[in-house]
C-alpha cells in the first residue's frame, strides 16, 4: 500500500500545541469544537483512603504483600478482609483498577496457608483468568507461600487435569467450564470439594440477563454438589459499578450479602466530553459520521503523545476505524505497529500479543470491541473515545475508566452516531450526567433455563424427595423429565438414566450453540485465521462478506453452515459490507391486555423469526452505497416476551387517509417508543427489539430504501395486501432472548408513560419531519409532505395515548 | 431373570467351566513391571454400563469377573442390579471379591472401567476398593503389538484373530443399555440375558488375551509403521 500524506497535518496543529494530559486536550477540544460538545463535565478525582495491614493477616502474607511495595490497604480492601473473616458472603463494587482482586485474594491466600483450604474462582474470560494466576504466582513466589494456583479451562491439556484436581489450592476458571466439565464430574474433584472454602466470582455485571440466569442455575448447582460434600463455601462477588450490586449479588447466589461500594483507591480527575457530530443536512438531521469524528478525535490524542483506547460497537466498525488510524499513523512497514485492533474472533495467542504489547507501551492507539471492558490488564491509557453508545451508562463509565493513571486527569469522548438512543443521550446531558448506572437484572427462574439445569443437576446427582432446586421443589420438572425418558423414578429417587451428558447441550451464552472458524483459502492452503460466535455468523460470515482481520480485509467466498465453517481469501477491495435484516412476530399467548387511547395494549409470548435478507456495499471514506447482493441463510428464530400496542381497523380508516400512511405513522410510533422504553428500562438497546407487523403475522413492515414502511409478507418478500383484507397493524418491543428474560412485564407496567414519553420525545424534537432522533431518518421528499412521518407518528401515539 | 437374588434387586450369577490353562505364574513384562504376578491373584473384570457419556450421570448395571481357581477351573460371577436401589449392594459385594493383593485384568478398564466404579464408590460414599490394586490393562500391549495390522483393536477382534473366538448370536456393547433399561421399565429379560452372556465372553477373551499377552515379552512394535 503506499503511503498516504498526513492530509491533516495541518488542521490537527491547530489543536496540538505543547505537551497534554486528558485535561489540556479536553479544553482544546472544548475550544476548537465547542458547537460539536453537547455536554462537557468533571468526574472529581478523589484522595486515597488507607488502612494498615490487618493484624490476623498470616505474617507470611503480609510480608509477601511488603516485598511487592504493598505496605498499606485501601479501605474497601480492608473492609472486605474484616467482613469475609466475620464469615459473610460478600460483594465488592468498586470502579476499574481499584485493587478489586486484593479483596479476595487476602482472605483466600489466608485460608488456603492456615488451613489447606481451597478456592474456586470464577472470571468470565479465560484472558483475565490467566492474568489473575499469573498475579498470584508473582505474590505467591515474592513470600514462598507455597499455594498452588492454576487455571483449569478448555485450554487445559488432559494430564494436567488430574494434578490440577488433586494438587490446586485455587481452581481458576470459568462458568462454563464449572457447567460442563467439573460438575458433571464432580466425584473426580471430590478432594477439591471437601475443602472448599471460597468461591470468588468476579466481573459479575456481566453475568446478566440470559447469560446471568444461567450462572445462577450453575451457583444452584454448586451449592448441591457442595452440599453432597458437606461443605458451605463462602462467596466472594466482585463487579463494575452498577446500579443494584448487592441485589445483584443476591439474586446470584440466594444468600444475603454485605455490599462494599466504597473505593479507597486514589483516582485523577476525568473530564468527559459529550460529542455530536456537525450536522451536514439539517432539513434532514443528517449529521457527519461518528466514525469520522472518533477517527479525529484519537488521532488527535495520539499525535498529542497520548496513549488512546477506542470502543467500537462492532468488529466491523474496530477493522473500519483501526484501517483510518493506520493509514494516518502506520503507513510505514519498516516501523512496528502503533495501531492495533483487539476484539474477540482472534486466535488466543493473537490476543495474548496484543495484551502484552499494550502492557509494554509500544502500541499508542487501540481499537476495541466491548472485549476490553472487563479487566483485561493491558496497562494506562490517557484517553477513551467512544464511538457510539455503548448501550448502557454502566458499560459507558466502565469503558471511561480504562483511561487514567493514578493521579492524571484522564479524557472520556462519547461520540453519539446517528443511532436515536445516542443522539437522545447527547441532547439530553442532564440525563447522561445524572443517570444511575443500569440495574443488572437476571430470570434465574425462567423456565426454559430452570428445566436445563433440573436437568443437569439431575445427572450430577440423584433428586430426592421433594428437594428444592431454586424456586420450589424440582418435582414437577423431574416429572418432565421422566417423561421424556432420561430420569427414572424408583421410590422417591430420581436416577439419571439416560446415555447423554446433559451440561453439553446447554450453553450459557447463546441460544445455538458453535462457534464459527473462517478459514483461509488464499493460496491454495486452509488455514484457520478467525472464530466467529454463532449469532454474530448471519451478519457477518455471509457469502460475499468483506470480513476484516486486523484491517486486512478477506471476502466470504463460501458459507458452510451445518459444518460451522466460513471459507474466505484475500481480497483488495475499496469496500466494506453491512447486512440487511428484517424481523417478523406472531403472537403465540398473550397474558395480559387493557385498553391504550382507542386501542389496546398486551404483553404475552411471541414468536420472532429474524432473517438477513442482503447486504450493501460501502465504499471506504465516502461511505457511499455501491451495491447490494443477496443472503440466503436459515432463519434465526426465538420464542420470547413481548408488549405491544395496536389500533383497531376503524380507527385507523377514520385518522388516516390510507393504509401507506398508517403504517408509516406505526413504524415512526415503533422508533420512538423503542428509543424511551429502552431508557426507561434500562435495558441494554440490543437486549430490546421493536418490530412492526400485523397481529396475526401475515405480514410485517420493513423500512424500504426511502425510509417508508413496506409491507412484507412470510417469505420475506414486498406484497400487496388486498383491499379487503383485514388490517392491524402492531407495534412490538420484545425482549432479545429465548423466553424472555423479563424486560416485557415492566414496560407492559409502564405502557401509558411509554406511550406519553414517546409523544414528547417525538412533539418536542427539534427536526421538521422526522429525523434519526425520533421516528427514524426520513427522506427530502417527505419534508414538504403534509403529513410528514413526524406527523403520522404523532398520530399514532395520539391514538395510543390514554384518555 | 437368571441367578439367585442376593440382595434386594441384586442378582447374582455363577459358572464355573474349564478355561485354558494357565502357568502358576503370568509375565507381566508386556506391561513393563519387574515381577511375575500368580496367577491365583489374578481378577479379571468388566462392566456393562448405561452409556458412554461419562461424567456422574453414567452407570454399571452389571460388573463381571472371573478367576482361576485352585483346581485350574475358571469361576465367572456376575452381579446384576435391576433396581437403582440396589447399586450399594452390588457395589459392596464387587469390594468383598478384591483382597489387598489382588491384580485387575480388563480391556481399557483403566481408562473406562475403573474411573466409571470409582464415581460410583464416590457416590455411594464408599471407599474405592480399586484404589491402590494392580491393574493389567491388556488393550494398551495389544495396541502396541498389532494396531496397524488388525482392522481395529477391539476386543472382538483381538479374541478372533488370537483365540478364534467366533461369537454366536451376540448382542452388541451398545445396545446393552437399552436391554437393561428395557428389563427395568417392566420389559423381557431376553436381551438381558444376552448382556450377560456378552460379558462372560469378555471375561473368558480376556483371559485368553492375557496369556496371549503375557508370552509376548516387552514386545517391539509390528514391523509396519505405527500412524
Amino acid at each position: 500500500m503506499n503511503a498516504l500524506p498526513d492530509r491533516y497535518q495541518a488542521s490537527d496543529d491547530l489543536v496540538l500545541r505543547g505537551p497534554s494530559d486528558g485535561r489540556a486536550l479536553a479544553q482544546r477540544l472544548s475550544k476548537r469544537y465547542a458547537e460539536r460538545i453537547t455536554g462537557s463535565f468533571v468526574v472529581p478525582g478523589r484522595e486515597g483512603s488507607f488502612a494498615p495491614l490487618p493484624a490476623d493477616l498470616p505474617p507470611a502474607l503480609a510480608h509477601a504483600l511488603r516485598s511487592r511495595g504493598i505496605d498499606a490497604l485501601y479501605s474497601h480492601q480492608a473492609e472486605a478482609w474484616v467482613a469475609t473473616q466475620r464469615g459473610e458472603q460478600v460483594a465488592i463494587v468498586t470502579p476499574t483498577a481499584s485493587g478489586k482482586s486484593l479483596c479476595y485474594t487476602l482472605p483466600v491466600l489466608s485460608a488456603a496457608m492456615k488451613q489447606g483450604a481451597k478456592a474456586l474462582y470464577l472470571f468470565p474470560t479465560k484472558a483475565l483468568a490467566q492474568d489473575q494466576v499469573a498475579d498470584l504466582l508473582e505474590l505467591n513466589k515474592a513470600g514462598e507461600l507455597g499455594v498452588k494456583a492454576f487455571t483449569f479451562d478448555g485450554d487445559t491439556p488432559g494430564d494436567a487435569r488430574q494434578a490440577i484436581r488433586l494438587h490446586g489450592d485455587i481452581v481458576v476458571s470459568n462458568p462454563d467450564m464449572l457447567h460442563q466439565a467439573i460438575l458433571p464430574h464432580h466425584t473426580k474433584w471430590a478432594q477439591f470439594f471437601e475443602n472448599l472454602r471460597y468461591v470468588v466470582i468476579d466481573e459479575v455485571h456481566t453475568y446478566r440477563g440470559v447469560f446471568g440466569s444461567h450462572v445462577a442455575n450453575v451457583i444452584r448447582r454448586l451449592k448441591r454438589v457442595c452440599a453432597f460434600y458437606g461443605v458451605t463455601p463462602q462467596f466472594i462477588l466482585c463487579s463494575a459499578t452498577i446500579g443494584n450490586p448487592k441485589e445483584h449479588a443476591e439474586a446470584l447466589i440466594e444468600q444475603p450479602v454485605t455490599a462494599i461500594t466504597q473505593s479507597g483507591a486514589p483516582s485523577g480527575d476525568r473530564h468527559v466530553l459529550l460529542w455530536n457530530p456537525p450536522v451536514i443536512n439539517p432539513d434532514l438531521g443528517l449529521r457527519a459520521s461518528a466514525r469520522s469524528q472518533t477517527n479525529r478525535i484519537a488521532r488527535l490524542a495520539i499525535k498529542a503523545g497520548m496513549k488512546a483506547l477506542v470502543f467500537a460497537q462492532s468488529r466491523t466498525m474496530v477493522e473500519v476505524l483501526t484501517k483510518y488510524l493506520k493509514d494516518v499513523f502506520d503507513h510505514d512497514p519498516r516501523k512496528p505497529p502503533r495501531i492495533r485492533a483487539y476484539r474477540g474472533g482472534y486466535l488466543p495467542t493473537e490476543r495474548r500479543a496484543a495484551e502484552r504489547e499494550m502492557r509494554a507501551g509500544s502500541i499508542d492507539g487501540i481499537v476495541s470491541t466491548s472485549a476490553l471492558e472487563l479487566g483485561v490488564d493491558i496497562g494506562s491509557l490517557d484517553v477513551v473515545v467512544l464511538n457510539g453508545y455503548p448501550g448502557s451508562m454502566a458499560a459507558t463509565w466502565q469503558r471511561f475508566g480504562r483511561a487514567g493513571r493514578r493521579q492524571q486527569p484522564a479524557l472520556g469522548v462519547l461520540v453519539a452516531s446517528s443511532d436515536p438512543l445516542d443522539q437522545y443521550l447527547v441532547r439530553h446531558p442532564e440525563f447522561f450526567e445524572g443517570a444511575p448506572p443500569e440495574h443488572a437484572r437476571i430470570a434465574a427462574d425462567q423456565p426454559l433455563i430452570l428445566l436445563d439445569h433440573i436437568r443437569c443437576a439431575a445427572f450430577e446427582l440423584p433428586f430426592v424427595g421433594d428437594e428444592v432446586f431454586g424456586p420450589g421443589a424440582a418435582t414437577p420438572w423431574l416429572e418432565v423429565l421422566g417423561e421424556e425418558g432420561v430420569l427414572h423414578r424408583e421410590g422417591d429417587r430420581w436416577e439419571w438414566i439416560a446415555d447423554s451428558y446433559p451440561a453439553n447441550a446447554v450453553s450459557l451464552r447463546s441460544v445455538a450453540d458453535g462457534n464459527f472458524v473462517v478459514v483461509d483459502r488464499t493460496g491454495g492452503k486452509q488455514t484457520i485465521i478467525a472464530e466467529v460466535d454463532y449469532t454474530a455468523v448471519p451478519v457477518t460470515l455471509y457469502e460475499g462478506a468483506i470480513h476484516m482481520i486486523q484491517s486486512v480485509p478477506y471476502q466470504v467466498e463460501r458459507l458452510d453452515w451445518e459444518g460451522r465453517k466460513a471459507f474466505v481469501t484475500r481480497t483488495h477491495v475499496d469496500y466494506y459490507t453491512d447486512a440487511i435484516d428484517y424481523t417478523k412476530l406472531k403472537v403465540l399467548d398473550c397474558f395480559g391486555s387493557s385498553s391504550a387511547g382507542r386501542g389496546e395494549a398486551h404483553h404475552g409470548e411471541v414468536h420472532v423469526v429474524r432473517r438477513v435478507a442482503g447486504y450493501k456495499k460501502i465504499r471506504y471514506y465516502t461511505h457511499e452505497n455501491i451495491g447490494y447482493g443477496p443472503v440466503n441463510l436459515p432463519d434465526q428464530e426465538l420464542h420470547t416476551t413481548a408488549v405491544w400496542w395496536q389500533l383497531a381497523q376503524r380507527e385507523l380508516e377514520q385518522a388516516f387517509d390510507g393504509r401507506q400512511q398508517a403504517l408509516d405513522g406505526f413504524l415512526g410510533a415503533a422508533y420512538a417508543l423503542h428509543i424511551v422504553a429502552t431508557v426507561a428500562v434500562m435495558a441494554e438497546s440490543r437486549d430490546l427489539q421493536k418490530s412492526v407487523g400485523s397481529a396475526d403475522g401475515a405480514w410485517f413492515v420493513a423500512s424500504d430504501i426511502a425510509g417508508r414502511g413496506q409491507l412484507r409478507g412470510m417469505d420475506g418478500q414486498p406484497m400487496a395486501l388486498a383491499p379487503d383484507a383485514p388490517f392491524t397493524p402492531t407495534v412490538y418491543l420484545y425482549d432479545a432472548f429465548p423466553g424472555g428474560v423479563g424486560l416485557s412485564a415492566p414496560l407492559f407496567e409502564r405502557r401509558e408513560d411509554l406511550v406519553r414519553m414517546a409523544m414528547t420525545l417525538v412533539d418536542r424534537c427539534d427536526c421538521m419531519a422526522g429525523c434519526p432522533a425520533c421516528v427514524g431518518p426520513i427522506l427530502a421528499a417527505d419534508e414538504a409532505a403534509a403529513d410528514t412521518p413526524k406527523a403520522l407518528a404523532l398520530r399514532v401515539l395520539g391514538l395510543l395515548v390514554a384518555l | 431373570m437368571p441367578g439367585e437374588e442376593i440382595a434386594s434387586g441384586l442378582f447374582l450369577t455363577e459358572a464355573v467351566v474349564d478355561w485354558l490353562s494357565p502357568p502358576p505364574l503370568i509375565d507381566t513384562t508386556f506391561a513393563r513391571w519387574d515381577e511375575a504376578v500368580g496367577t491365583a491373584r489374578l481378577l479379571h473384570f468388566d462392566t456393562e454400563t448405561t452409556g458412554l457419556a461419562g461424567g456422574t450421570g453414567t452407570r454399571a448395571f452389571m460388573i463381571g469377573a472371573a478367576h482361576w481357581e485352585q483346581n485350574g477351573r475358571f469361576r465367572i460371577r456376575q452381579l446384576t442390579i435391576t433396581t437403582m436401589a440396589a447399586e450399594t449392594a452390588m457395589l459392596r459385594t464387587f469390594a468383598g471379591w478384591l483382597r489387598d493383593d489382588t491384580v485387575l485384568v480388563s480391556y481399557n478398564g483403566k481408562s473406562y472401567d475403573a474411573p466409571l466404579l470409582a464415581t460410583r464408590y464416590r457416590l455411594a460414599r464408599l471407599p474405592n476398593p480399586l484404589t491402590g490394586l494392580g491393574h493389567l490393562d491388556l488393550l494398551h500391549p495389544v495396541r502396541r503389538r498389532w494396531k496397524g495390522v488388525w482392522e481395529n483393536c477391539r476386543l472382538a477382534t483381538a479374541e478372533r484373530q488370537l483365540l478364534g473366538v467366533v461369537r454366536d448370536d451376540d448382542l452388541p456393547g451398545s445396545e446393552a443399555p437399552a436391554a437393561w433399561l428395557a428389563y427395568l421399565r417392566g420389559g423381557p429379560a431376553t436381551n438381558l440375558r444376552r448382556v450377560a452372556h456378552h460379558n462372560a465372553q469378555d471375561l473368558r477373551s480376556l483371559a485368553g488375551v492375557l496369556l496371549r499377552v503375557s508370552g509376548l515379552g516387552a514386545c517391539p512394535p509390528a514391523a509396519v509403521p505405527i500412524a
